[in-house]
């Protein structure tokens, strides 16, 4: 496929990062040679020294032959003028970063779509529903729902572990750590699979003697109803459900957050320093919230604020060095979900380091939306996920495919693949060895590395 | 950190081409019914080398550094030919290592000097493999690879970087492997057509297939000692040569554009093209004049002719020769020295110094003589309407300093290294070690003095065999990925 990106900013390389390891022909273009040097000579990709809304530049990055054309620039009005011309150009498709929520409007849809512009993406909205996602349950570092939310794919960080045999296994103990996934199975029968272990940053797909560690991050697959039983193994029993939580800064993202947050919880704090920026805030959050002014590292505030009555700390100011600090802070005062955003990319894995729980990174985040977009059209499925270097994907089984012919343990997936659950018939249930998939079964599937590809001919 | 189990994965990988390649010159030689048993010992030892080297690297990381680009394409040249030599040396043709390791270089740089004295006897399978050495090292051993295999998986532009002529670097197309594909066929393409126009000229056909592979990877080797005019006495043979000589020094990418996406306007208005049409039509013009003016040597027609021939064959780093240019009229030596020093195009398969550096460094020189007169005027370096980046600028000049430094070191070890004194030409002048060592390290062939198209080098010493090795090296790499290597940066860690 061919793919032409304009701006070279940290979405735009690092969607042609993404793009090219997946051996896509991806042209990158950008005003400034200086951005695009690096890469013209790390990444098997063609660069281009243009005006992003050059039209000469467009031909010459042949625009006409391209299949999906991405504007990414700083420059929202840049953007949407860039994929306009690409679209009247020949590209197939186009899509645009935007900076403003009513473009993202459902009833606005239309509009852009008759102005060439298939797809706009707003990276605060798509960071705030991660934001959501994470900060559902103060045990659960993430969860996604499938099937109306009847099956689910959560991810669990393990803390420390209780030496087998050597003392009772009381409700705080993780009684899953020490423990390879075949004697999980055994113990606990088949209420939930472990899919993937993400483990010192690399995600890996596991097998049955894997063995759980301390610190690994562990996501499950399981229905509505095993929800419980994780939590009671993972020995997090005496966590608390998160009802309120508390949004430092109130940018755009925070906006964002503030109205997704407000259908899972009861009460947001929205702390933003500039007197200004607080009275525009009134007119823009969810109801729910309420907006303090003052700084994020004022104690005092904080204190008379109910800090420690906190469940869930959000940082989502513009400074990453403030984000982290504040979430380190929580985590010493006993809130145990803490949610920083961090938009330098050399902080990631020291924030990782600091086991500050989620972080979030609008940048990453509009990329790999992008990415997902691009296999969607590719891949006959209907949700995708990326979580580190693995792909979750949902498959809707068709008539006469190959899984359809044997059992799920006779298939020989390649090595990375794991079936988390399926739905059938609108109930959700766990897939394992002896499983016989039919016909309509919509399947979750984890992928890791870049074998999401190889599994098309099985499904189709 | 390098990554020596990717580097061996890859070198393995690298070692079954070589080994391909010889089977292919085993095939000649049981066409011919010739007895060579030459290829199999080397066939056999790259096959062992190449599972050795694959097995371990069979777990490497699959992350490639710069460093490694640089140690994986230094490293196979060299490799190449070591294992390339063996068939010359077991053969009995080339008696000594050095010779041979100089024969095997000299091919796979697409230099075309040889050490070879009677090249008519030589059996026919020996002689289609110094041919695809040059076939192969003209378009450049990895880019070959990154060609005909789907993918290394790892790295690819990596390699290419350090493996690619010319300091600015366009693609046809976004993927290196892809792009490689289109530019192999084009060089494919231009070969098979030099085959074709060859054989109508009256050539016999594995005359006509060697010299084009040597033509189109402006390398200089041929199947026959004597020079071309006295062993076909065909102007035609000479004309396609021209024409063959000349676009295989154009930049490929150009000739891609222009043949396969009808950009035709841009072709003649490309500014490295442009130095390069001037450069061989100016040289050429001045030896046509002064070689009619002469008088007694050649015709007018001849004159033209065998100026256009040697001019292009020098400059395009071919290195065959129709005549002995050493016997023309001194005035013109220095016109030779210097297209030989220039060379043909960059993204080419000759070597020098390349036009395009030569036209950046015109440009900063109109810039400077603006900036005496208007010292506060922003002038830019443009080449084709883009600005050229002040780093490439920079790199240029570091890497004229590097190509004066190699040239004047190389001449002086030369000139200390020398001949065999019991040789029939025991004395070396000034001239021809500076001769050699230009001819070297711009991959032409034939040098100066005695050391022309006539006489083979066969005579150097040992050490001097292999001085030219490592300068056809260095030049046809372009200094800098050999040179990395001997500094301490290259090997500290971190």
């Amino acid at each position: 496929m061919k793919i032409v990106i304009v701006g070279a900013g940290a979405v735009g390389t690092h969607l042609a990062r993404m793009l090219s390891n997946d051996r896509q022909d991806v042209v990158l273009i950008d005003a400034d040679e200086s951005k695009l040097f690096r890469w013209g000579s790390e990444l098997d990709i063609m660069t281009l020294v243009r005006q992003p809304s050059s039209i000469q530049g467009m031909k010459d990055a042949e625009v006409n032959r391209a299949d999906l054309f991405i504007a990414v620039t700083p420059n929202e009005s840049e953007n949407l003028a860039c994929a306009m011309l690409a679209k009247q150009l020949g590209a197939k498709k186009t899509v645009a970063r935007v900076d403003n929520y009513e473009y993202m409007k459902p009833e606005n849809l239309e509009l852009f779509k008759k102005m060439g512009i298939e797809s706009l993406i707003y990276p605060e909205l798509l960071a705030a529903e991660d934001i959501k996602a994470s900060a559902r349950y103060s045990w659960v570092r993430q969860m996604w729902e499938f099937n109306n939310g009847e099956l689910l794919l959560l991810s669990v960080k393990m803390h420390d572990a209780n030496p087998i045999g050597e003392k009772e296994i009381s409700n705080k103990d993780n009684q899953l750590v020490g423990h390879t996934l075949k004697e999980i199975g055994m113990k606990h029968g088949h209420n939930f699979h472990v899919v993937a272990i993400k483990r010192d940053g690399e995600t890996i797909s596991p097998y049955g003697d894997e063995k759980i560690l301390p610190r690994d991050l562990v996501f499950f697959m399981t229905t509505k109803d095993n929800l419980a039983e994780i939590r009671h193994l993972t020995g997090k029993d005496d966590y608390p459900a998160i009802k309120n939580s508390l949004l430092i800064g109130g940018g755009k993202l925070s906006v964002r957050a503030s109205w997704k947050l407000a259908t899972i919880h009861d009460g947001i704090k929205m702390i933003e320093p500039d007197k200004q920026r607080t009275e525009e805030l009134q007119s823009l959050v969810s109801p729910k919230t309420m907006i303090l002014e003052g700084e994020g590292y004022d104690m005092d505030l904080l204190n008379d604020e109910g800090y420690g009555n906190m469940e869930a700390l959000i940082a989502l100011t513009d400074n990453d060095q403030q984000n982290i600090l504040a979430c380190v802070a929580a985590r010493r005062r006993g809130i145990r979900k803490t949610i920083a955003q961090v938009e330098n990319l050399d902080y990631f894995d020291m924030a990782d380091d600091l086991d500050i729980g989620t972080i979030i990174n609008k940048k990453m985040i509009a990329a790999s939306h992008i990415y997902r977009m691009l296999l969607k059209g590719d891949v006959d499925n209907v949700k995708m996920l990326t979580i580190g270097n693995a792909d979750v994907a949902e498959f809707v089984v068709k008539p006469g495919s190959q899984v359809t012919r044997k059992k799920v343990m006779d298939l020989h997936f390649p090595y990375g693949v794991n079936i988390g659950g399926m739905s059938r018939d609108g109930h959700s249930m766990l897939v394992s060895g002896p499983t016989q998939l039919q016909a309509g079964d919509k399947v979750v599937v984890f992928c890791t590395g870049n074998t999401l590809k190889k599994l098309d001919k099985f499904f189709k | 950190m390098i990554n020596w189990r990717l580097i061996a994965k890859i070198m393995g990988f690298l070692l079954f081409i070589e080994a391909g390649l010889m089977m292919l010159c085993q095939g000649v030689c049981w066409i011919y019914e010739e007895g060579v048993k030459a290829f199999s010992p080397a066939i056999s030892l790259a096959l062992l080398l190449g599972i050795i080297s694959v097995v371990l690297g069979r777990r490497a990381g699959k992350k490639m550094s710069r460093k490694d680009g640089y140690i994986v394409v230094s490293l196979v040249w060299v490799i190449f030919t070591l294992i390339g030599m063996i068939p010359f040396m077991l053969d009995g043709h080339v008696p000594d290592v050095a010779s041979a390791f100089f024969e095997t270089m000299s091919g796979f740089t697409s230099t075309g000097a040889t050490i070879i004295d009677d090249l008519d006897a030589m059996p026919k399978g020996l002689l289609f493999w110094r041919s695809l050495t040059q076939w192969i090292g003209g378009i450049g051993i990895v880019f070959f690879t990154i060609a005909i295999l789907p993918a290394f998986g790892v790295g690819e532009v990596k390699l290419f970087a350090a493996e690619s002529t010319g300091p600015l670097h366009n693609k046809v197309h976004p993927r290196i492997s892809v792009a490689a594909k289109w530019i192999g066929g084009v060089y494919v393409a231009l070969t098979l057509l030099c085959i074709v126009s060859l054989m109508i000229c009256g050539m016999p056909a594995f005359d006509a297939i060697n010299y084009s592979m040597c033509t189109t990877a402006t390398g200089g080797y041929g199947t026959h000692s004597a020079l071309l005019d006295d062993y076909y006495h065909s102007p035609a043979i000479e004309y396609v040569l021209i024409f063959f000589m000349f676009i295989s020094g154009v930049n490929y990418t150009l000739i891609y554009y222009t043949i396969l996406k009808g950009k035709i306007k841009n072709f003649f208005s490309d500014a490295e093209l442009k130095a390069y049409l001037i450069i061989v039509l100016g040289a050429s013009l001045i030896c046509a004049i002064v070689l009619a003016y002469n008088g007694s040597m050649y015709n007018v027609e001849e004159s033209i002719r065998h100026s256009l021939f040697t001019v292009i064959s020098l400059q395009t780093t071919t290195g065959l020769a129709t005549v002995d240019y050493t016997i023309w009229p001194v005035q013109l030596m220095p016109v030779l020295l210097f297209v030989m020093f220039v060379g043909a195009s960059s993204g080419s398969t000759s070597g020098g110094f390349k036009c395009v550096r030569l036209s950046i460094i015109y440009r900063v020189l109109v810039n400077e003589f603006t900036h005496i007169l208007h010292p506060r005027a922003v002038t830019p370096v443009l080449m084709n309407g883009s600005i050229v980046p002040y780093k490439v600028v920079q790199t240029l000049m570091g890497f004229v300093a590097l190509f004066v430094c190699s040239l004047f070191m190389g001449a002086f070890v030369l000139a200390i290294s020398g001949v065999d004194p019991n040789d029939v030409h025991p004395n070396f002048d000034y001239y021809e070690a500076f001769g050699i060592a230009m001819s070297c390290i711009s991959n032409v062939g034939p040098g100066m003095g005695y050391y022309g198209p006539v006489h083979s080098w066969d005579i150097l010493s040992p050490l001097a065999k292999y001085v030219c090795s490592f300068l056809m090296l260095i030049g046809r790499l372009e200094i800098f990925p050999i040179i990395i290597l001997f500094t301490r940066g290259f090997w500290k860690k971190g």
